[in-house]
């Protein structure tokens, strides 16, 4: 007789018998050896599980690289209190300087808040309203992003932020307890994503997917670099600029239906894009903090698409001038020139440390003749 | 907190350990009702006193009920136990549906009233802790059933976390009995109720999450027409979504109570086997459709009043059942579809002579693809935002709409049609048996591998970031 359990087991003082039988619950329980059963699929697992893992392993995908996560972000961002220096942008903040070597060469360890794809403009607006702030804030200029949208990618996490859980923290924190040791544990190991990039046909008059692959190596703090396979292997690394050609495409603005190049985007849009930054600055340094701005190299695809459709004169000095900050971009100092860009837009990890070797001298410098003109 | 978490991993782990501690079953009840108010806290603490209010106003509630004789008094306390449920419920699930209507009833009539926004979170799982509490009160009130004995019970009756927050709906007679005496899972409750719990896990995480997810979103999200091929499989990967989704926190939670001893009603029998749409009911969502049976569509008068009025019942049934999904139109007119097929399939019964071939299979496949078809038109308005997107994906699926794209790559479509046709010919195989008695039959080597490659998958899909879609009801 297989076992089972039921509810009927003890008598619910029941006043009349029900029309509808709900007293009864049967569960019965198949009749195996399930003990055996139990430890078989137990070991069977764990065999598979390391076969797993060294399969990726031998892909160069290591321990210890922690997943990107709103999660992560947030405990960052809950770092970002009283005087911080807060690093906010989008991948090229991110990728391209080095937290070691910056807190090396400063004493001050940066808050990295920079994420992919995401205009730092929402990011500025949170620090500007949360008082509890009054930092220095970088903020990572990528034009293209900057200017044509206050969201991008990963503009969810403000909303984690607000909402998060105590599940969804303790979740957090025993997800990086196995992401210290697995090296399996990272997102685009999963068989979903492992779907998304099967090389299947397109269907006609579909436009190629842009989902970029693996790119970064993160540490629990953010510190980010670029993910080794990127820059030792060729054929991931056409496939990494592929995905920045579908992008430009994509995002670009259509042209003309005459086929004529769109117009450029008018003073006024990019006057209230610069007053709304502007508004978010003067709360910042109402309180005694600062903001500065960067531009981080870029290269191959990216140079017309940067440099044509978003002029300096336009965008860049517009701003500073406007919003009467400092910042340092690469085209203007011979020492942020001519690194490694092995995707057009991000430094490897060896050229990131040597850039930020540079950038952070000519950023104090530059901080310190705003503070004090003469 | 998600079933589909770490944390759930690590909570479920000392809640087996402490019930199988040597405490007395008091001290083990006390234990599990913490763990029940904890599991739901971690989502967002304060709403724990709702459960509090929930479980104070029906233990007292129906405790007056029982003792008075006086009908009047009796009405009123039920009246008391049913505004409470009913209050809370509608103050978070539908108060921002209630003044967005009367807003749009307004300005009809000329009147320009701009509320304040509406700015409530609804808590998770309402829905179904207050059906679950409502019963009590109704069965008490109706001289089903005498109150429970002990509050310890009741609030455990009224919390207890496996099934709390998306069912199944409990009914006071299945759960309260149960912590009358000790319970503690045997060697194969335990090990069969770790089986449950992986095959749950596995609908949610890997074939709902990653296999359906992806077209679902995918063409749902397109906000546009599509071509057929892609509202399609939007529109059946949705079906297959919505059921693992469902039916994976079911069978997690029967396999959750297991492991400690208790039993749970199922909630589903393969419903996408259903011939006709009274079968449909019988095998999807069954602690929800017969909770509306017996606590309303048979107090209003059910069949029993002749066919006009068994239609209308019917008919309101399945709006509020649809109603009580979601607080919008869309979810109503899904309901009244429902109602819709149950009429018709009830005149068609009257009318249509009985003839030999409807018992062969070839009829009753057809009928069953036929009702699968036809659920699968209701599930655009259960998924759709509103009803401008809900015509476009209809238009969609029969080539109707302008301008059709194509959203969805082959990378999604393909997964999710194959586990489509697995799902629909697996509920075809399964529809007369149960997952108990075809493992009883299936040799020892064959569960281990079913077993070991569901852990696998689970494992390198690594749980889940999404919750479970009826959370939100």
């Amino acid at each position: 007789m297989p076992s089972s359990t039921s509810s009927s087991d003890n008598a619910y003082p029941a006043v009349k018998t029900s029309f509808f039988d709900p007293e009864h619950v049967e569960r019965p329980v198949p009749e195996r050896s399930w003990r055996v059963i139990v430890l078989i699929a137990a070991i069977a697992t764990a065999v598979l599980m390391i076969g797993w893992e060294t399969y990726w392993r031998g892909k160069e995908y290591i321990a210890g690289d922690y997943k990107n996560t709103a999660a992560l972000w947030t405990v960052q961002r809950n770092k970002a209190t009283g005087d911080a220096t807060v690093l906010i942008g989008s991948s090229r903040m991110l990728f391209d300087i080095d937290l070691d070597i910056w807190e090396e060469m400063t004493g001050v360890r940066p808050i990295q808040l920079s994420l992919e794809g995401t205009s730092p403009r929402i990011f500025l607006t949170d620090l500007a309203n949360d008082e509890a702030f009054h930092g220095t804030v970088i903020v990572g200029l990528m034009a293209p992003l900057f200017f044509t949208t206050d969201g991008g990618l990963r503009a969810e996490v403000l909303k984690y932020r607000r909402e998060e859980s105590p599940s969804q923290r303790w979740d957090h924190q025993l997800s990086l307890f196995l992401e210290r040791y697995f090296a399996f544990t990272d997102e685009q190991t999963r068989p979903k994503r492992q779907m998304t990039h099967a090389p299947l046909p397109l269907r006609d008059g579909m436009n190629p997917l842009f989902d970029p692959r693996k790119l970064e190596v993160m540490t629990a703090d953010r510190n980010t670099e670029m993910w080794s396979r990127v820059v030792n292997d060729e054929v991931f690394r056409e496939e990494a600029r592929a995905q920045w050609e579908i992008a430009l495409k994509l995002f670009a603005p259509p042209p003309n239906p005459d086929g004529s190049p769109p117009a450029p985007m008018p003073d006024v849009v990019i006057d209230g894009v610069i007053a709304e930054v502007q508004a978010d600055i003067k709360k910042i340094r109402a309180r005694g903090g600062d903001v500065a701005f960067a531009r981080m190299p870029y290269g191959g695809a990216f140079t017309p698409a940067e440099d044509f459709g978003f002029p300096r004169e336009r965008f860049w000095d517009r701003l500073l001038a406007k919003t009467e900050t400092v910042g340092v971009t690469w085209h203007d100092h011979e020492e942020l020139q001519g690194y490694e860009l092995p995707e057009w837009s991000h430094l490897s990890a060896s050229e990131a440390e040597r850039f930020t070797r540079a950038f952070v001298p000519i950023f104090a410098k530059v901080m310190e003749e705003a503070e004090d003109p003469k | 907190m998600l079933f589909n978490s770490l944390t759930f991993v690590v909570f479920f782990a000392v809640v087996v350990a402490l019930h199988n501690a040597p405490f007395s079953w008091r001290i083990k009840k006390f234990n599990l009702l913490l763990a029940s108010y904890l599991f739901y806290a971690a989502w967002n603490p304060p709403f724990v006193i709702l459960l509090w209010i929930s479980t104070l106003v029906d233990w007292n509630a129906a405790k007056w009920i029982h003792q008075s004789t006086d009908e009047a008094r009796r009405r009123f306390f039920l009246i008391l136990s049913l505004a409470t449920n009913l209050g809370i419920l509608g103050f978070f699930k539908y108060g921002g549906f209630l003044l967005e209507n009367f807003q749009a009833l307004m300005a009809a009539v000329g009147v320009d009233y701009q509320p304040a926004a509406w700015n409530i979170v609804l808590p998770i799982g309402i829905s179904f802790y207050t059906f679950q509490t409502m019963a009590y009160s109704l069965d008490v009130y109706l001289r089903r059933a005498a109150p429970a004995k002990s509050l310890l019970d009741f609030s455990l009756f009224v919390t207890f976390f496996p099934q709390l927050v998306a069912g199944p709906i409990v009914r006071p007679s299945q759960l309260i009995p149960q912590f009358a005496e000790p319970k503690i899972a045997t060697r194969p409750q335990f090990y069969w109720g770790l089986g449950l719990i992986t095959i749950g896990l596995f609908e949610k995480i890997v074939l709902a999450d990653s296999f359906l997810a992806p077209a679902v979103d995918g063409a749902f999200g397109a906000g546009g027409g599509l071509a057929p091929l892609d509202a399609w499989t939007g529109v059946l990967a949705f079906s297959g979504q919505i059921f693992f989704d469902f039916s994976g926190y079911s069978t997690i939670a029967i396999g959750t109570a297991l492991c400690l001893g208790f039993a749970l009603p199922n909630n589903f029998r393969f419903p996408y086997a259903a011939i006709g749409f009274s079968d449909f009911w019988r095998r999807w969502h069954i602690s929800l459709s017969t909770w509306l049976r017996d606590y309303l569509y048979i107090p209003i008068g059910g069949s029993k009043k002749g066919p006009v009025r068994t239609y209308i019942n019917l008919a309101i049934t399945m709006l509020l059942g649809g109603l009580w999904h979601g607080a919008s139109w869309t979810f109503v007119v899904w309901g009244g579809l429902h109602g819709l097929y149950l009429a018709g399939e009830r005149i068609l019964r009257e009318i249509t002579p009985q003839q030999k071939w409807f018992s062969g299979w070839p009829f009753k496949f057809a009928m069953a693809l036929i009702t699968y078809f036809l659920v699968n038109i209701t599930w655009v308005f259960f998924r759709a935002g509103s009803f401008g997107e809900a015509s476009m994906m209809l238009a969609s699926m029969f080539g109707l709409a302008k301008d059709p794209q194509k959203v969805l790559y082959l990378n999604a479509i393909i997964p999710a049609l194959l586990v489509i046709g697995g799902m629909v010919l697996t509920h075809w195989l399964m529809r007369s048996t149960t997952k108990e008695a075809v493992i009883a039959k299936t040799p020892g080597w064959v569960i281990a591998s079913v077993w070991t490659f569901m852990l696998f998958m689970l494992i390198i899909t690594q749980g889940s970031d999404s919750a479970f879609i009826y959370f939100q009801f």
